[in-house]
């Protein structure tokens, strides 16, 4: 008895967790999403709040000292403004650690997951925005 | 041991009922509110009361515009003909192809959906006007309007053709519309443009096709849309395009939403295009 009870929760929980896309919008097909690339230390370089895809520019330094340009895509203004984002959530200069799922061509592009700010604020991607991949809007998209 | 499973199932319960408490309860604050101003999570409360009789008319938030608008069901495709599929295999969809690979001409350039397709993508806000003869569907995404004829006329019968006669197909096709009752307006369209794709992924149409609406006044904030289309040529059975619920958008206003051309081209440029197509994409 207690044990079916205790797997019905589980399965409520599960039922209300972070749903992860299959193919919605264009899905995350061309990205890996098996664990994302961090960037301590980024420098955002612009922010651009267009549709359809706000875009995040970044100068990431490797360990090496090469810097590399990234360019990561987010979620519609449209739904990102239900998590809170506007058009200067992000400016030039800004230094953040972001989250991003790279493409699979290895180029340094790929689908935003989360940003963390100096003082500790994170905020997420929409449809990519849960730390395994999934959506991180569910309670505000409908 | 008892009493820790019956508190656990308590606590997680209560997690999840304030949880659906916290989004079912209008968010609108104290600060001050602008009537120019579209504010998204502000929800329309309840039903608001009975339908107006006869009345489509005002603002409406539709699926993933954060009004809490019931979720869309989606397209239910019958079999293609030979000819259909034919067509179909041309058609690289986004959801399976990405920007990079894909060969929508509205991701790639800003082309217009078209109707049908129109009425179920982006489709986030939307509003209703009526004049003596026609209603128009004015769409946020694209700043697009669409008329439906309500003085009795039929639909055209030669769009496409040849003739002096001929009409042009349109990208939102010729509309009529009528009352079927107090609550439920019905609207037939033909005559589409056979360039657009009827759905986001990737079933044509002909121009032929024959497109029916059907919107349901459910409350005075709920609004039921479902579609369906016959179009012999490439389906041998009716298509269901799906369902598509709005509600009340309490100060009536919607926020830009458009495709740009040279913002698009930028992000296939910086983005869409390097990111490439998922290699097991290939159809």
């Amino acid at each position: 008895m207690k044990l079916k009870l205790l797997m019905i929760v589980v399965v409520l929980a599960g039922l209300v967790a972070i749903d992860r896309p299959l193919f919605a919008h264009h899905g995350a097909a061309a990205f890996d999403m098996t664990k994302p690339i961090v960037l301590k230390g980024a420098t955002v370089t612009e922010f651009l709040w267009i549709n359809p895809h706000p875009l995040i520019k970044a100068d990431f330094k490797d360990d090496q000292g090469n810097v590399q340009h990234w360019t990561m895509e987010m979620g519609s203004t449209v739904s990102a403004q239900l998590l809170g984002w506007t058009r200067t959530t992000l400016a030039f200069g800004d230094v953040v650690t972001l989250y991003v799922w790279q493409a699979k061509t290895k180029a340094p592009v790929g689908r935003f997951n989360k940003v963390e700010f100096s003082d500790g604020t994170v905020m997420r991607d929409t449809q990519t925005g849960a730390d395994d991949g999934g959506r991180a809007d569910t309670d505000v998209r409908q | 041991m008892r009493n820790w499973y019956t508190g656990a199932i308590a606590g997680v319960a209560g997690v999840l009922v304030l949880g659906a408490l916290a989004a079912a309860q209008n968010t609108q604050n104290n600060a001050p509110r602008s009537p120019w101003k579209y504010y998204p999570m502000d929800r329309a409360i309840g039903d608001g009361g009975p339908a107006p009789k006869r009345d489509l008319s005002g603002t409406w938030a539709g699926p993933a515009s954060g009004s809490g608008a019931p979720r869309q069901k989606p397209e239910v495709v019958p079999p293609l003909t030979p000819l259909g599929k034919q067509l179909f295999d041309r058609h690289k969809p986004i959801g399976k192809y990405s920007p990079g690979g894909t060969n929508d001409p509205h991701t790639r350039y800003c082309d217009p959906f078209g109707f049908p397709q129109n009425m179920t993508q982006e489709i986030r806000g939307m509003t209703i006007a009526t004049t003596p003869n026609r209603t128009f569907v004015m769409l946020q995404y694209m700043d697009l309007w669409r008329e439906i004829w309500t003085d009795g006329r039929t639909l055209p019968a030669n769009v496409g053709g040849r003739g002096r006669d001929a009409h042009d197909p349109k990208y939102n096709g010729y509309s009529i519309g009528r009352w079927e009752d107090d609550y439920t307006f019905v609207v037939d369209t033909t005559g589409l443009a056979p360039e657009t794709w009827a759905t986001k992924s990737g079933y044509p149409h002909t121009v032929e096709a024959r497109v029916q609406e059907r919107f349901h006044r459910d409350s005075k904030n709920d609004l039921t849309l479902t579609l369906t289309m016959d179009d012999p040529k490439f389906y041998t059975g009716q298509f269901f395009l799906g369902e598509v619920h709005f509600r009340w958008i309490p100060n009536q206003q919607l926020d830009d939403f458009t495709c740009i051309p040279s913002e698009v081209q930028l992000y296939l440029k910086e983005m869409g295009d390097p990111a490439g197509s998922d290699p097991s994409a290939a159809r």
